[in-house]
């Protein structure tokens, strides 16, 4: 059965395009001071560090070991996880599992990217290039490839996705549009979010011009540098450190299909890249380890990784908070606002706020801070069960965590 | 499996920055005026060279800028006929001597290259002191080297 884990904290650093004030371990550190400041906990209660960010996104290989310092983690166990656009997602499961095993009772999961450092093209052109495993089937040489290629990096998958899923749901435009609005307005009402934008309106959106179609400038993700710190305990501990712990009940993380276009890279013959098997199984996986039977009643908060707009509505459906093909309608009736009856990032999501690495571990930040009531932009509802998703990598990795406000881990294995 | 296989080669460019952060930026500063600039933790009284925003033993920050002086000992040496460029590496007619060189009063030591000396004099705790470049520019190439003090 394991321990309980559970979130007594979570913290991060400002986040903007370019903080250049900071080199990378500092930009860590000022996540980590942030989540200590928030809980009776200090840097001497933590057995554990786990830590990542994309690899080799700033130029920087191994750039743990310069940060130890900075974290305050000498001497002390550390492991560093690195699963690309799911990294914090993935931390955070790592430290699920470094409490709910035994072997540490404190752990602190940290991730940080700092954008503005390196290209993040070039970082991406190895893992998410839509077009790279298509043209590398049809023979082509790696000049020809890159001549030929169209939108680079994660909005190459991102259109793919977006186009099939318009044409299955029947959502336009303004409904992708106004799921940006939503995002940027919520963003303006956090502290440490990168694209705030109080004032922005769906006209504006749709008077930018397109990226790759149907994604527009004014829809796409932001590059941001930003930091991220939670610390996960167990039960006895929590009582000391907080009074508003966090339980993690269930959490998954599943791939079964290539996120890119193509029928054979993966081995699935997977053409629909809006279908989403892997988000659909991590979900199931996750909400019967917490117990969740009727997730769209039984959830009250979500936290999807969507840095396109498109990618919001599909997660929402995927992981079973909506009908298929009826989020961009749930948008249009505000059940999605901080005050809706199923608030979505209400921290402005990846679409307001993206420092790759840490961006997965920001939702299961932000979805325990909701119901902590501790959140920045904190919805007026009561929230007693909150998902934190991730989504990243060529092999469309989905990972998922499912927290509440008790305990109840009734996890009977399998699927 | 016979018959000739092809083969594709590319090469992706990948430029990166680097940003120094407050603390580094008070160090190079120092450096253009000719100057090391260090910084010690308030609770222990470790002294770092450049200045950090962390003490590693407290984890507390440290506030307290120290000057420190031009010269130190070696703590630590290599030397070597390979010289590493951006292609690969190759052999240089002069031997190249690089040492670790804690600056006295500091407790942390920077790697550095030896200079006017020979590698038969290199010995661990050998009193050395700095080489500035002729005109600082606020930046690491600035120190030259160390070499021995009194000549060796």
């Amino acid at each position: 059965m394991g321990v309980q884990p559970v979130i007594v904290s979570a913290g991060f650093s400002e986040h903007a395009s370019k903080r250049s004030d900071v080199n990378m371990a500092e930009l860590m550190n000022e996540a980590i001071e942030d989540a200590l400041s928030k809980c009776n906990c200090t840097i001497d209660d933590i057995d554990c560090f786990i830590n990542g960010n994309m690899p080799a996104f700033e130029g920087a290989n191994i750039p743990e070991l310069w940060m130890t310092d900075h974290m305050g983690a000498k001497n002390k166990p550390f492991m560093r996880v690195t699963t690309g656009g799911t990294t914090g997602g993935s931390i955070a499961i790592a430290a699920y599992y470094a409490v709910a095993s035994g072997l540490y009772d404190t752990v602190l999961a940290t991730a940080f990217e700092q954008q503005s450092c390196g290209s993040t093209t070039v970082g991406l052109s190895s893992v998410a290039l839509g077009e790279v495993s298509i043209y590398l089937e049809l023979g082509y040489d790696y000049e020809k490839l890159r001549r030929n290629m169209g939108a680079g990096a994660a909005i190459g998958v991102g259109a793919y996705q977006a186009v099939n899923y318009m044409r299955r749901s029947h959502c336009t435009e303004e409904d992708l549009a106004r799921v940006v609005v939503q995002n940027r307005h919520n963003a303006a009402k956090n502290w440490w979010t990168h694209l705030k934008m109080p004032n922005y309106t769906i006209e504006q959106v749709l008077d930018t011009p397109y990226i790759s179609y149907p994604l527009r400038f004014g829809m796409v993700t932001p590059a941001s540098d930003g930091s991220c710190a939670m610390i996960y305990t167990t039960e006895e501990n929590a009582k000391k450190f907080t009074d508003t712990p966090v339980f993690v009940n269930g959490v998954a993380s599943v791939s079964n299909e290539t996120a890119i276009v193509t029928s054979e890279a993966g081995g699935v013959g997977q053409i629909d890249p809006c279908v989403q098997l892997g988000a659909k199984i991590s979900a199931k996986l996750a909400y019967e380890q917490a117990g969740i039977s009727f997730p769209e009643k039984e959830i009250d908060y979500a936290e999807v990784y969507s840095p396109f707009p498109n990618q919001e509505l599909m997660w929402l459906e995927r992981l079973g908070l909506f009908e298929e093909n009826t989020a961009h309608i749930q948008y249009r009736e505000g059940i999605t606002a901080p005050d809706g009856d199923l608030p979505v990032n209400c921290s402005g999501g990846v679409n307001s706020t993206n420092a790759i690495g840490a961006s997965a571990l920001e939702r299961v930040a932000e979805a325990a801070l909701q119901i902590m009531g501790k959140a920045g932009n904190q919805s007026p509802k009561e929230i007693h069960t909150a998902i934190g998703h991730g989504w990243g990598g060529a092999l469309n990795l989905i990972t998922l965590s499912v927290l509440a406000d008790q305990s109840r881990r009734k996890y009977k294995g399998g699927i | 499996m016979k018959g000739e296989i092809l083969t594709t080669k590319g090469a992706v460019r990948a430029e990166f920055d680097f940003w120094v952060g407050l603390y580094l930026d008070k160090f190079l500063e120092g450096l253009e005026q000719k100057k090391f600039i260090g910084n010690k933790c308030s609770k222990c009284g470790k002294v770092y060279i450049p200045p950090r925003k962390i003490c590693g033993d407290c984890f507390e920050h440290i506030e307290e800028y120290v000057d420190l002086p031009e010269t130190g000992v070696l703590t630590n040496f290599t030397f070597t006929k390979w010289a590493i460029s951006e292609r690969r590496p190759r052999q240089s007619k002069n031997i190249k001597m690089i040492g670790l060189v804690k600056l006295d009063g500091a407790d942390s030591a920077m790697l550095l290259p030896i200079l006017e000396t020979e590698p038969e004099n290199l010995k661990i705790g050998m009193k050395v002191q700095v080489v500035w470049s002729e005109k600082p520019q606020g930046q690491p190439s600035d120190i030259k080297g160390f070499k021995p003090i009194g000549g060796a």
